[in-house]
């Protein structure tokens, strides 16, 4: 950050005062709806109960976060955005979870500036102080929305974090030695969505895989229960097993809180293969991760992975 | 060995006397444990160190509230162990400063990475460096500061603690855990092991004010474990008993034996008598009277028998015959001659002196012999302490468990005097003297009247680092002693505390955790401040290698008073082995108990060559002066006449 502020400084960009992260504004997101889903165990989506006890199977855990920030203004009112993207696995070893190696931690510290509108001279003089990216495709002319310049940025940053992501999944799916759980999915992760080590878990349901007879029956899960797994199918991710799982009933939440999605890899996706993976999500609810306001949903290791990243990073 | 890692925070800052830091959940660092900061190079290249001692801990989790891990739960404690992740845990410690090299500037400390202390760096954290060096070694050891497998030796300054830079030594600590008499007799092994040669010699004398807790230094003890040897062997002391001892104790009211636990005929060899005549009482007797008692006419007259009658003629034209007055009972008859005299004329007053006065002088010196019966006599015999001939390396045990208190106040008193006063002179036999006290808030307490006893532990605290005099006293409530006596203690130990007494202001200096930790301490452990140390450190010391007064008493019982032959013959035996059971008894058939007593004192007192003769020889004057006057002659009894018809 002090490399990029040096940049800017002497670029001649109008520092700004100290600004709340990107992701922390109020975005517009693509609408919720509701998407069928091809059934992979029996012809309908149904609901049953998870067979077997909760049962410690997770040996490590996944996740990324980013913080992205305003730094300064190029003439025109023009963004210029940092952000920070890391990623890491944590290996659990006697219940306390540890670095796995050195290379599954990545940070990324990146200044995202739109080339074309600040020119050549300046970019090449910021380039000089601090890793940057250019958040426009080649050729694109202005003038440009502020804010959409601000969104490309953000959607840069996300990019880089879901790079990271990826890239520390790729390294335990060749050289870990057992389940992995990835915050979020893993259809667009790379060589995870093939492997039966990585099981990924979805805490947002903005596009929920059911159709309509079925949507009752998802959000009338009880703890404990779980969907029929279906198939996720997407033009640019890559097809996965998958069904909803309660970990918590919902009680005074909304329907949908306490309720994740489960990925996994199609090849070897079975019913047996859903309540085992099943079970050891039902074990990681303890201990909980509040204070997270998403601790309905979150694994404590996830919690414990992104407090890690944030000490790395601040 | 790198164990942790200095944080600070805004709200927690690190200042350059107290810094935290974070460790390891199984880093063997605890309250006490001394550790040693390694900061970065500065700007010009300088590494700076700091040591300290850790004083306060602290372990917390992510856990927001306690709910929230009965929401985990379910409220089952037996799923929150099934748990498979354990929350994430802390340790933070926070430590004070003992040192910061190099000293100047004194800056924060650095945000470094925490090493346990080893040996070295425990001297330089103490500052021992300083007193350690080769050819000026005036290290004490006082025990060890153990922190894992380590055991590193810790030593007090000899000029510290036995003067002329500081001087004194004060042990608080609750009482039945072995900490405050066994540290003592620890710390004069060690001193009487280490006191440096080129400060000259140094003996003990120690006041056995209850049971028989000093009563065997010279026995080995039966309970030296491996692990004990092993901290004399660290520390480069003996582990065996004194080697000198002697033991002082006052004669029980009967006189017929001494009043201490150490009677058993095995063990009477180094056993001395401590009773003293009017002489030395006159000039203590402010110990043994009231204020009430000592008004300013009361003291005038106290001054006048003091310089013009005791220990001289003294005649009046008024009285009876010439006085020379040397005991309890002349003193006694020239008081009676006095006031008869004054009776005679009808007169009120005598040389000044109201017969009030004289009266009231009189009931309370003449009664101080029967208040401290046992270690006061009638005839003026003294047995004392062999002040001028004090031997290096030796303790002298005075007990006055059995005596009642105005006796041990004026055995206090005197024999503290004596010290002080042959050490001005340079005139006791060595250097330097070390009293230990225990109960010191019963002599020195911190409310009550102003005592003479009291009076002369001040001035001792006060002053006698520069005369050798020093002062090592034990109390179980530091806060109830005097607060210039304990002020004036370079050196403090503290055993296991009462937690009420850490309650008291004199406490509040240490950190709850230390105070906490004080509160548990174990047999063997205390707390040590020394000037050297900036701030208080833990020790371990072993057990003394003398036998304990309660085994003590269980191998060598003390025997019942014996009868008052069997009393002579022991006593006078240790002068002359000859002297049989038979012999006293022939010796003195014809003599009152209070002459064979007395007669027993003197030899006692003047140990002669030929013991047999002179024992004979105190009851020859009193047997001519005091001839049993011839008993009238009988009447006849009447009957004889065998006329009369009603004899018998």
């Amino acid at each position: 950050m002090r490399d990029a502020l040096r940049a800017l400084r002497g670029a001649g960009a109008a520092l700004t005062a100290s600004e709340p992260a990107l992701e922390l504004r109020p975005v517009v997101a693509e609408p919720p709806r509701l998407q069928r889903a091809e059934p992979l165990e029996g012809d309908a989506v149904r609901g049953r109960i998870v067979d077997g006890e909760p049962i410690a199977g997770f040996v490590a855990f996944l996740d990324g976060i980013q913080e992205s920030r305003v730094l300064a203004h190029w003439p025109g009112g023009i963004p210029l955005v940092h952000g920070t993207v890391a990623a890491t696995v944590r290996r659990r070893r006697d219940r306390t979870l540890v670095a796995w190696r050195d290379d599954a931690t990545r940070v990324a510290r990146t200044l995202f500036v739109p080339r074309a509108a600040i020119g050549e001279a300046a970019w090449t003089a910021i380039e000089r102080e601090c890793a940057v990216r250019d958040t426009l495709e080649p050729g694109e002319s202005g003038p440009w929305h502020p804010q959409e310049l601000t969104s490309r940025a953000l959607s840069a940053v996300q990019r880089r974090r879901e790079e990271a992501e990826t890239a520390c999944a790729a390294l335990w799916c060749a050289d870990g030695d057992g389940p992995l759980l990835v915050d979020g999915g893993i259809a667009s992760a790379g060589s995870a969505a093939h492997s039966p080590l990585a099981i990924g878990v979805v805490k947002s349901h903005r596009t929920l895989y059911v159709d309509g007879d079925a949507l009752p029956l998802v959000l009338g899960l009880r703890a404990g229960e779980r969907t029929t797994a279906f198939t996720v199918k997407s033009p640019r991710r890559a097809p996965v097993a998958s069904w909803y799982l309660r970990l918590r009933d919902a009680a005074s939440h909304d329907a949908l809180w306490g309720l994740v999605r489960v990925e996994v890899a199609l090849d070897g996706a079975s019913s047996a293969r859903a309540d085992e993976v099943s079970r050891w999500l039902l074990a990681e609810r303890s201990p909980v991760s509040l204070p997270d306001p998403r601790w309905g949903a979150m694994a404590y290791g996830v919690r414990l992975t992104e407090e890690y990243l944030r000490a790395i990073t601040r | 060995m790198s164990v942790g890692r200095v944080v600070a925070t805004e709200r927690r800052p690190n200042t350059p006397h107290e810094f935290h830091f974070w460790t390891a959940l199984d880093a063997p660092v605890g309250i006490g444990t001394i550790v040693r900061v390694e900061g970065p190079a500065t700007g010009d290249g300088r590494l700076v160190s700091v040591y300290g001692v850790v004083v306060e801990g602290f372990s917390y989790t992510d856990l927001q509230t306690p709910l929230h891990d009965v929401i985990g739960a379910d409220g089952d404690p037996e799923r929150a162990l099934r748990a498979p992740t354990d929350r994430t845990e802390i340790r933070l410690y926070t430590a004070h400063s003992l040192r910061h090299v190099p000293d100047e500037p004194l800056q924060p400390v650095p945000m470094g990475i925490v090493h346990l202390a080893t040996d070295d760096d425990v001297a330089v954290a103490l500052r021992m460096d300083g007193y350690l060096k080769e050819g000026q070694r005036t290290g004490i050891p006082i025990g060890v500061y153990r922190s894992g497998a380590m055991q590193s030796p810790v030593y007090l300054d000899a000029d510290f603690l036995l003067g002329p830079e500081a001087a004194h030594l004060n042990i608080s600590g609750v009482s039945g855990l072995a900490t405050k008499t066994s540290a003592v007799e620890w710390l004069l092994s060690s001193i009487f092991a280490h006191f440096p040669e080129q400060k000259g010699s140094v003996a003990a004398v120690c006041f056995n004010v209850k049971g028989p807790d000093l009563c065997f230094l010279d026995l080995p003890a039966e309970k030296l474990d491996e692990a004990d040897r092993a901290l004399y062997d660290a520390v480069g002391v003996p582990a065996e008993p004194f080697r000198d001892v002697e033991y002082y104790a006052p004669w029980t009211a009967r006189g017929h034996a001494l009043a201490t636990l150490r009677t058993n005929e095995a063990l009477s060899h180094n056993v001395f008598p401590l009773s003293w005549g009017l002489r030395e009482v006159l000039q203590y007797a402010e110990v043994l009277l009231n204020k009430d008692d000592i008004d300013a006419k009361a003291d005038a007259l106290i001054d006048f028998i003091r310089e013009r009658v005791v220990n001289q003629e003294f005649s009046d034209s008024l009285l009876d015959r010439v006085h020379t007055v040397r005991s309890f009972s002349d003193l006694e008859q020239w008081f009676r001659d006095v006031l008869r005299a004054m009776e005679g004329r009808n007169a009120e007053t005598w040389r000044t002196h109201h017969v009030a006065t004289i009266r009231k002088v009189r009931n309370r010196l003449t009664n101080i012999s029967t208040r401290c019966r046992g270690l006061v006599t009638d005839d003026g015999t003294s047995n004392d302490l062999p002040f001028g001939a004090f031997r290096d390396r030796a303790v002298y045990v005075i007990d006055v468990a059995s005596s009642e208190e105005d006796a041990q106040d004026l055995i206090f008193a005197r024999v503290v005097s004596q010290l002080r006063e042959q050490l001005e002179r340079r005139t006791l036999g060595v250097d330097h003297v070390v009293v230990f006290v225990d109960e010191l808030n019963k002599y020195a307490p911190s409310d009550g009247p102003d005592t003479y006893v009291r009076q002369m532990l001040l001035d001792i605290a006060e002053r006698g680092r520069y005369l050798g005099l020093v002062l090592f006293a034990a109390q179980q409530f530091r806060s109830q002693v005097h607060r210039r006596v304990v002020g004036n203690c370079g050196t403090a130990l503290f055993g296991r505390m009462d937690l009420e007494e850490l309650a008291t202001p004199g406490y509040a200096t240490l950190a709850p955790a230390t105070r906490i930790k004080l509160s548990t301490l174990d047999k063997g452990q205390l707390m040590v401040r020394h000037p050297h140390f900036a701030q208080p450190v833990f020790v371990r010391f072993p057990r003394p290698a003398v036998l304990s007064g309660r085994e003590g008493v269980e191998r060598f019982p003390a025997e019942p008073e014996p009868s008052l032959e069997s009393a002579v013959t022991r006593s006078l035996r240790k002068l002359d082995p000859s002297v049989t059971l038979e012999w006293v008894k022939q010796a003195t058939v014809a003599a009152s108990e209070d002459d064979v007593l007395r007669a027993r004192n003197r030899t006692l007192q003047a140990r002669p060559d030929d013991v047999k003769a002179y024992f004979r020889a105190q009851f020859r004057g009193r047997a001519a002066s005091e001839a049993i006057p011839s008993r009238p002659a009988p009447l006849p009894l009447a009957g004889a006449d065998s006329n009369d018809p009603y004899a018998f």
